[in-house]
């Protein structure tokens, strides 16, 4: 498939989504977004404010058709709605939680993806030992506790028995930093224990893929011939090994980048994180509709891209997917 | 079937303890778990043996009735999981052709969102309650059974002895029941106690959240409440309140995924000589 | 000696505990510019000693002793082994397909020997793949291609070259012809025995295709499970085999000139995990003793060969010098003597199907009758099994009769016709008084299953003018069965059979020869027929053997001005 052909399918997808999200609360029984307009209903909007522009945007005298231009239109131009909570524009919310699950899931994905790939590759190399077999059973292990048990146990160990590192937050709450390094500092401190604990929480399954792709590898002719060229050991392990491995492990990234984000929510909640998570923690429990809406889309869209960047990466990695056929 | 391995062994072990404790429920608890049966708070005693919650109810009571809604979970989200994942994996499978196509497209582009996001979506616009929550987690989390049936389906389909049935003027139906549902048997067992056990992290997980459903007295609901209690962690009441819930959906989720490890060892034997 | 492999036994541990001895006690050697094959079916340990030889094997399983230029390489250890490896020591892998790792560019493999053994820089180890390339017939642009984009024969020069790129003193080709189809084969024997004649390199080739060992090596080995059974120099031992596995070998082969059906060994190689005691093809072999079954012979020099038989190698069954017979016609005056046979030597190998040919009168028949003793000769002698069958007498002479039997040409002549047929194929049993009666009941009836008639009471008791030729040529087939003869000669077997009998018996009778290893003399007029299955053809012509050897020689390439005739006589469709 040609790098146009997937970028169209994901974009099909988007829309699918951006679909499911105007159709859901609309089409479901209750109407709950009516109640919020409702004077009789327990959901009803009392600040008049924030009452007009919800009826603003979700327009629901209008016909259907109608609304769901409007709203495909305000999607597309940024426009997320307002929160009923804190009567601010959802983008804008969005615009302030998003860096921080980045900055979030991609220390877990790097940290992850790159003892994965060391470990996973020596486990395999040494496969049978006392060492991967332990590192095999500890990895099921990991790879099936939920990330919340695995959070809660460092919060408690890290946090509060040991006191070495701050419990919740992002950073420290009304700080003046001197500097820029204070204050990278000061955020890399909190950052520590979530990232800690989604890195675990990728570890298991990302640890067996590798290995056990690696242990495939490692039967292949290949491999034999590249040894039987006398190449060095790191040669075989990392320049033929490790880079056959990596890609499925690639293949892979996709379904990583989704259970990422399923880790943060956890994990964000957990430790305060002011992260998209903690907002969709926050409105679900406020039963702020429109931040969750608007969190869900962009999310949805951070994790496509994600995923045609994957599919862009193994393009690269594999030249059998690439195009052209035999030379002669 | 091939000798069972110890963990396997380990994993029956704990889901037959957790289904005796759900069972016996009634017998078992000291209370019940909804009467106020002690002051708020209380720490552990001989009347209350975990001590009691925020608004006096017997934590072990709860826990033990706990164990039934975490069942009713795996095993009706489990079930409701592979009963759309046998029909579209094995529709497409089958088919094959467009219809194939047109699935699996579904299936992939499921498969590439973020599945706790759309399920936190569902759960919100369709209520929490549990039979909700059980629908939406089957809904999300058919598509990855689908794939491994439509492969298992497809390559059964091209088995000589399925053609020939069709040959001598076999249904449709008759194929299905007779060669393709059995090919697939151990399939299904293995899809149902892996998505049992991500149906369990997931309803726990919703409950968690805040998306439980408020009346059902569940583990990740006793969580929720635990973790809303200012500052739990400065005093040791975590211990008593907030681990025993906790301990039990991971052991029961661990208990799933080893047996799911077993059966998948007796469907591959090529992995089964990776793992050892 | 560059190269010399003193007593390689290679284990493989099976589920931790039972070995797997893949390869049991092999030596030989190899100098520099010379070459050598070895030989053999698939799992007798070929591919297992190419890897022993660059210590690919895990340690341990290895033992006995590889030696370069005296330097001992069993045991060294993985850091020592990677600078013997394809500076000293090439291969090229069997499994062309999946040889090459699909990530990198062929070129960039190629290089990457010349990259890490002798430290050129990216650039010039690129200029010397180019030339190494250039050397085995490919272009720049398959360098530049990923392996997925070359075919078969193209991923097989770039293996080669990638094996060259390190100028080895030891080149060892596994498998070189496998998964090619003929026309890319044939370049590439081309261009491997191009590079053999370069010299200096010793050039190791594994290979099932006897043909391209043929082409390629100067010397051969021939492996059998996991011991060598028979070494000598390739032309010598691919023209005139002795070890009988290396006999069945060359006859299983399918050679685009064999005019014969492929001949298969009886029975099938044994398991590597369990070979059977004694000699490993014993069970196989047609001329085994209770010696074989107890004791591993030794591979022994056997006049400029070396063979592993206790025996020697292929023995020679039966043995006729120089026999003559002359007949008088009606009691008449000497000179009116006819010379039937004059002078006629001939042998007969272990398992061997040898056609004797000529027209009516040419004195086959008369020469036939002799080598079955019915018949005295006026000279010379027949050797059966190292014994002088003409010199024996009495009960002694009557054994060795029982070890030839004769299948006549007219099979109503052959038996009486008051004889039930169970008491036609008992006869032999009762006149050499073998076993009780119900032993001989026995026999009588599984002879008859093997010749494919039944052992019905119906039947038995049957006589011969009820049955058909073809049943009475089978009965008396099974009648010289009863006596486990180990030669069956054939005088005309199905000359009164219709065509389609015809084929039937003759591949019964091929059947039967290959299933109990005995050995067949066809005698016929018919070179048609007979080309079919012998193994040997000999031509006789008014008393004499005119011309001899190997069928399909005979067939395509005929010597005698007689032989072209017969062969021209043979009858043809259209
Ligand atoms: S004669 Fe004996 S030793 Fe020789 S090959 Fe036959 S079985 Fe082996």
């Amino acid at each position: 498939m040609g790098v146009g052909r997937r970028a169209f399918v994901y974009l099909l997808t988007f829309w699918v989504i951006l679909t499911l999200n105007f159709l859901l609360p609309r089409l479901l029984p209750g109407d709950p977004l009516a109640a919020l307009l409702d004077p009789s209903s327990s959901d009803y909007v009392y600040d008049p404010e924030v009452r007009a522009a919800l009826a603003a945007y979700y327009g629901l005298d209008r016909p259907l058709p109608e609304q769901y231009g409007r709203y495909l239109l305000g999607a597309l131009t940024g426009d997320l709605g307002r929160s009923i909570r804190l009567n601010r524009p959802v983008a804008e919310l969005v615009v302030g939680r998003l860096p921080w699950t980045l900055l979030l899931v991609g220390t877990a994905l790097l940290f992850s993806s790159a003892l994965a790939l060391l470990t996973g590759t020596e486990s395999a190399w040494r496969r049978g030992s006392w060492a991967d077999r332990g590192l095999v059973s500890a990895s099921i292990l990991l790879a099936n506790v939920p990330v919340y048990f695995v959070g809660m146990m460092l919060l408690l160990l890290f946090g509060a028995r040991l006191r070495w590192l701050p419990l919740a937050g992002g950073r420290t709450p009304f700080a003046r930093y001197p500097s820029a390094l204070a204050a990278a500092l000061d955020i890399g401190r909190h950052l520590i224990l979530p990232a800690l604990t989604l890195t675990l929480a990728m570890l298991g399954a990302k640890f067996l893929l590798v290995r056990n792709a690696t242990v495939n590898i490692l039967g292949e002719d290949f491999m034999l011939v590249a040894r039987a060229k006398g190449l060095p050991e790191g040669r075989l392990k990392w320049g033929h090994a490790l880079r056959n491995a990596l890609l499925p492990f690639v293949a892979h990234l996709a379904a990583h980048a989704g259970m990422a984000v399923t880790g943060a929510v956890f994990i964000e909640t957990l430790f305060s994180y002011p992260g998209m998570g903690r907002l969709i923690f926050e409105s679900v429990t406020a039963r702020d509709y429109p931040v969750i809406q608007g969190a869900f889309l962009v999310v949805s869209a951070v994790v496509l891209t994600a995923n045609f960047l994957a599919d862009l990466i193994s393009l690269r990695l594999d030249p059998r997917l690439r195009e052209g056929g035999a030379v002669g | 079937m091939r000798r069972l391995g110890g963990e396997v062994w380990f994993g029956l072990i704990l889901l037959a303890l957790c289904s005796a404790v759900a069972v016996l429920a009634p017998v078992l608890a000291p209370y019940d778990p909804r009467a106020f049966s002690g002051q708020p708070l209380e720490r552990p005693s001989r009347a209350h043996p975990l001590g009691t919650n925020d608004v006096g109810q017997d934590i072990l009571s709860e826990l033990i009735y706990g164990a039934r809604v975490s069942l009713t979970v795996a095993l009706a989200a489990g079930a409701g999981t592979v009963l759309l994942g046998l029909l579209v994996g094995g529709m497409a499978g089958y088919a094959g052709g467009w219809l194939d196509q047109a699935l699996m497209r579904l299936v992939d582009g499921m498969l590439s969102l973020p599945r706790l996001p759309l399920l936190i979506l569902f759960a919100t616009f369709l209520g929490s309650g549990l039979p909700q929550t059980i629908a939406v987690i089957s809904f999300l989390f058919w598509p990855t059974t689908a794939r491994v049936v439509r492969a298992q389906v497809q390559s059964v389909r091209q088995r000589g002895y399925v053609r020939m049935a069709r040959q001598f003027g076999a249904s449709h139906l008759y194929v299905f029941l007779r060669h393709i549902l059995p090919a697939i048997g151990p399939l299904i067992a293995y899809g149902l106690v892996t998505s049992a056990g991500q149906a369990v992290a997931m309803e726990a997980g919703l409950a968690f959240l805040g998306l439980g459903d408020p009346l059902v007295q569940s583990w990740g609901l006793m969580m929720r409440f635990a973790l809303n209690l200012p500052g739990l962690f400065l005093t040791d009441r975590w211990l008593w309140w907030l681990l025993p819930p906790a301990l039990c959906i991971t052991l029961l989720i661990l208990a799933l995924a080893l047996i799911g490890i077993g059966l998948e060892r007796n469907l591959n034997p090529r992995l089964a000589r990776r793992w050892r | 000696m560059m190269l010399m492999v003193q007593d390689l036994r290679v284990t493989f541990l099976l589920d931790g505990k039972t070995g797997l001895r893949a390869v049991d006690g092999v030596s030989f050697d190899l100098a520099p510019g010379t070459s050598l094959g070895i030989v053999g079916e698939t799992g007798a340990g070929k591919t297992t000693i190419a890897r022993a030889l660059l210590g690919l094997h895990p340690s341990g399983c290895v033992q006995g002793s590889i030696r370069l230029d005296g330097r001992e390489l069993v045991g060294l250890s993985e850091e020592a082994w990677r600078a013997i490896r394809w500076r000293r020591i090439a291969l090229v892998p069997q499994s062309v397909g999946t040889a090459l790792d699909p990530v990198y560019r062929v070129g960039d493999q190629i290089a990457e020997p010349l990259r890490y053994h002798l430290g050129l820089s990216p650039a010039e180890a690129w200029g010397r793949s180019l030339e190494l390339a250039r050397r085995v017939g490919l272009e720049p642009r398959h360098l530049r291609a990923y392996p997925h984009q070359l075919s078969g024969g193209e991923k097989q020069r770039a293996l080669l070259a990638m094996a060259l790129s390190c100028a080895p003193d030891v080149l060892v080709l596994d498998e070189p012809t496998s998964g090619q189809d003929m026309l890319s084969r044939a370049r590439l024997l081309d261009l491997l025995d191009a590079l053999r004649r370069e010299g200096g390199m010793g050039l190791l080739v594994i290979s099932h295709d006897l043909a391209a060992v043929a082409r390629l090596t100067e010397r051969v080995a021939v492996l059998y499970a996991g011991q060598l059974v028979e070494v000598g120099p390739t032309a010598e031992v691919f023209q005139d085999p002795r070890h009988p596995y290396t006999w069945g070998l060359l006859h299983a082969y399918s050679d685009m000139s064999a005019a014969r059906d492929l001949r298969g060994i009886r029975g099938a190689p044994p398991d590597p995990a369990n070979p059977p005691p004694g000699c490993r093809f014993h069970p196989r072999c047609t001329q085994a003793i209770d010696r074989c079954r107890r004791e591993e012979p030794p591979l022994r020099d056997i006049g400029g060969r070396w063979i592993a038989c206790h025996l020697g190698g292929l023995q020679t069954l039966l043995r006729a010098e120089g026999l003559r017979k002359t007949f008088s016609v009606d009691g008449g005056e000497p000179e009116e003597r006819v010379e039937a046979v004059r002078e006629a030597t001939l042998d007969i190998r272990e398992g061997e199907v040898v056609a004797l040919v000529g027209e009516t009168g040419s004195g086959k028949t008369t020469l036939g009758q002799m080598l079955v003793g019915l018949l005295p000769p006026d000279g010379g002698r027949v050797v059966l099994e190292g014994r002088e069958l003409t010199a024996a007498r009495g009960k002694e002479r009557r054994a060795m009769m029982s070890r030839i039997q004769l299948i006549p040409q007219d099979p109503f002549d052959a038996v009486s016709p008051r004889l039930t047929v169970a008491e036609m194929v008992r006869e032999p049993l009762d006149i050499q008084g073998i076993g009780t009666p119900e032993e001989r009941e026995a026999k009588v009836r599984q002879a008859l299953r093997t010749v494919g008639l039944p052992a019905s009471p119906d039947f038995l008791a049957r006589r011969a003018h009820e049955l058909s030729g073809g049943q009475l040529q089978r009965v008396v087939l099974a009648r010289a069965l009863v006596l486990e003869p180990k030669l069956i000669v054939a005088d005309e077997p199905v000359s009164m059979l219709d065509p389609s009998e015809q084929a039937r018996v003759i591949n019964l009778l091929k059947e039967i020869q290959t299933e109990r290893g005995l050995a067949l003399l066809l005698i016929s007029h018919d070179l048609a027929l007979v080309r079919k299955i012998a193994d040997r053809i000999l031509v006789m012509h008014r008393g004499q053997i005119v011309e001899e050897g190997p069928g399909n020689r005979i067939v395509t390439r005929p010597e005698h001005e007689h032989t072209r005739m017969l062969l021209e006589a043979a009858p043809r469709l259209g």
